[in-house]
């Protein structure tokens, strides 16, 4: 009883600091995407809350738990208050099985912990892509309940765009699966031990880098993201499925639309670029025998390279204007996808001929 | 599509192109926003902003309530109500004069229309206001426009050259410039 009560403790204790720690991410991305995007167009971006701006995502915050909570005339009530969570539910819970650092356990009260990851489940990635696709259910309803032909449109064309760069994703990600012969991200992450040339973007005998440029894009297609924001396009439909959203219903959506990004950059992390695993074999702490600390190592270079895709989408996002929707179907269906199933078929090939020793 | 344009599309080399433009805006970081309330830039010479009545060093005022400006004003800003100067039939004086604001639009034609220089256009642009009527001037409000933006008043006009005041068969009263 005890020892069930002392683990569900620890369960929330890992759930509360993941939770926090995508939050504060959140918080921080609203507050760069502003300034990068500044710098990037020669502007400073939010500058009057605090020093140089950087407790705007605070004053953000404020502002929206205040703001009225406007239902239009004619909404379906029901599933205009269900959207905004049916989005941001699903953005949060698919951290449960991502790896932050090592699998090295901690003997905490009596009882092993695992502390860097919430859940390794052996279908991770599976269920990360399962809750994915739940989340565009949020935004179609959204779109739908709103009474609006603005929002209703930004929906419909969310359902289309989620639909196809979704299946990109899931391809892409097969040729790394092959690999690994695991959809655990845990074991996929520990596979790419031992230095960059291991990392499944470079790993022979089949790199991935194909299947890399096919995920990061797809990536930025299913979080409608710049240039492929057409279901919230600013010039065309006002905000697309948010539009009638105000308050704290947009703000979930908002903070729907950045945990995913940082959920899909996690996934980029921990599928093609190794991980929490450093460039170089094992860590400098451990070659310095610290080994109790290396998780910490490990966790710098996880972040490193979250941020690193963070940086991507708000560097994409200063660079390319929105694509046609014709444009963004024929990408997705013409292009995306056959490169996506030739690369699981030389992959395949090449895992045959050069079987994991 | 030849070779070369072949390579370009697969490498995303035109993506690559924009995406070090960005990257050398972000890395050599010359903001050309200027933070506005906290510092503001020079205005140039020849700013036209709020509208003023000026006066002459005596203290009275230069408008003649001629009217010209009123006819001049291309939407219809300016009202004047013209009189005499109590006492001085061959002098008239602007006894009403308004201006709405919220029409203007800073052309300056009224300025130029004006005989004798009683209009000019201050620096003055930070003109918010919550209610609009606030916008709508009175004669009072114009005069204490220009004096607050014009400190340094011109004499008047029959003291300002010999010939004006040789010419000058309105004014007989005053004292002559002296030579």
């Amino acid at each position: 009883m005890t020892e069930l009560s002392l683990r569900i403790a620890v369960s929330l204790a890992q759930i509360a600091a993941v939770m926090g720690v995508v939050m504060l991410t959140v918080m921080i991305l609203t507050l760069a995407e502003r300034k990068v995007l500044g710098w990037m167009q020669d502007r400073m971006g939010p500058m009057e809350v605090g020093p140089y701006g950087i407790l705007q995502p605070i004053a953000d915050g404020l502002k929206l738990f205040f703001k009225e909570d406007i239902v239009p005339a004619g909404a379906n009530k029901f599933m205009f208050t269900l959207a905004p969570i049916l989005a941001m539910v699903p953005a949060l819970i698919g951290f449960a099985v991502i790896p932050f650092g090592p699998s090295q356990k901690f003997e905490l009260f009596g009882i092993s912990v695992e502390p860097f990851v919430i859940s390794d489940i052996n279908i991770g990635i599976l269920y990360i892509l399962a809750f994915a696709s739940i989340g565009a259910y949020g935004i179609i309803l959204g779109g739908w309940a709103s009474n609006s032909k603005y929002s209703l449109l930004g929906g419909l064309r969310s359902a289309a765009q989620v639909i196809s760069y979704e299946l990109n994703v899931g391809l892409a990600i097969t040729g790394v699966l092959i690999l690994a012969g695991s959809l655990s991200l845990m074991k996929i992450t520990e596979a790419q031990a031992g230095g960059f040339w291991r990392w499944y973007v470079f790993a022979l005998p089949a790199p991935q880098i194909l299947a890399f440029v096919v995920y990061v894009i797809s990536a930025v297609a299913e979080t409608n993201r710049v240039p492929f924001d057409l279901p919230e396009a600013e010039s065309e439909l006002v905000a697309g499925f948010f539009t009638e959203y105000s308050g704290m219903r947009f703000a979930f959506f908002f903070i729907a639309e950045y945990a995913n990004m940082v959920l899909v950059s996690c996934v980029a992390a921990a599928m093609f670029l190794g991980g929490w695993n450093a460039p170089y074999p094992g860590t400098l702490l451990g070659h310095l025998g610290l080994d109790q600390l290396a998780w910490a190592e490990n966790i710098a270079w996880f972040t490193v390279k979250t941020y690193f895709f963070l940086f991507l989408f708000f560097w994409l996002r200063a660079t390319l204007p929105r694509l046609r929707y014709d444009q963004l179907m024929k990408f997705g269906w013409k292009v995306m996808l056959p490169i996506a199933l030739g690369n699981i078929v030389v992959t395949s090939i090449a895992a045959y001929l050069f079987p994991r020793g | 599509m030849n070779f070369k344009a072949w390579l370009k599309t697969i490498t995303f080399y035109e993506i690559l192109v924009g995406m070090k433009a960005t990257m050398a805006h972000l890395l050599n970081y010359t903001p050309i926003t200027v933070q506005y309330p906290h510092e503001k830039r020079a205005l140039p010479d020849n700013y036209r902003g709020m509208l003023a009545l000026l006066r002459y060093d005596d203290g009275t005022e230069k408008c003649v309530g001629c009217d010209l400006c009123e006819a001049a004003c291309p939407s219809r800003v300016i009202r004047v109500v013209s009189a005499e100067v109590p006492g001085e039939p061959t002098k008239r004086y602007s006894k009403e004069y308004y201006m709405d604001m919220t029409r203007c639009l800073f052309c300056g034609m009224c300025v130029d229309a004006c005989p004798v220089d009683a209009l000019a256009m201050t620096r003055e642009f930070e003109w918010a206001v919550y209610d609009k009527r606030q916008l709508h001037l009175n004669k009072q409000q114009l005069l204490a426009l220009g004096d607050r933006a014009f400190p340094v008043r011109e004499k008047r006009l029959e003291l300002q050259h010999p010939n004006v005041a040789f010419f000058n068969v309105s004014f007989g009263h005053l004292p002559q410039k002296p030579t």
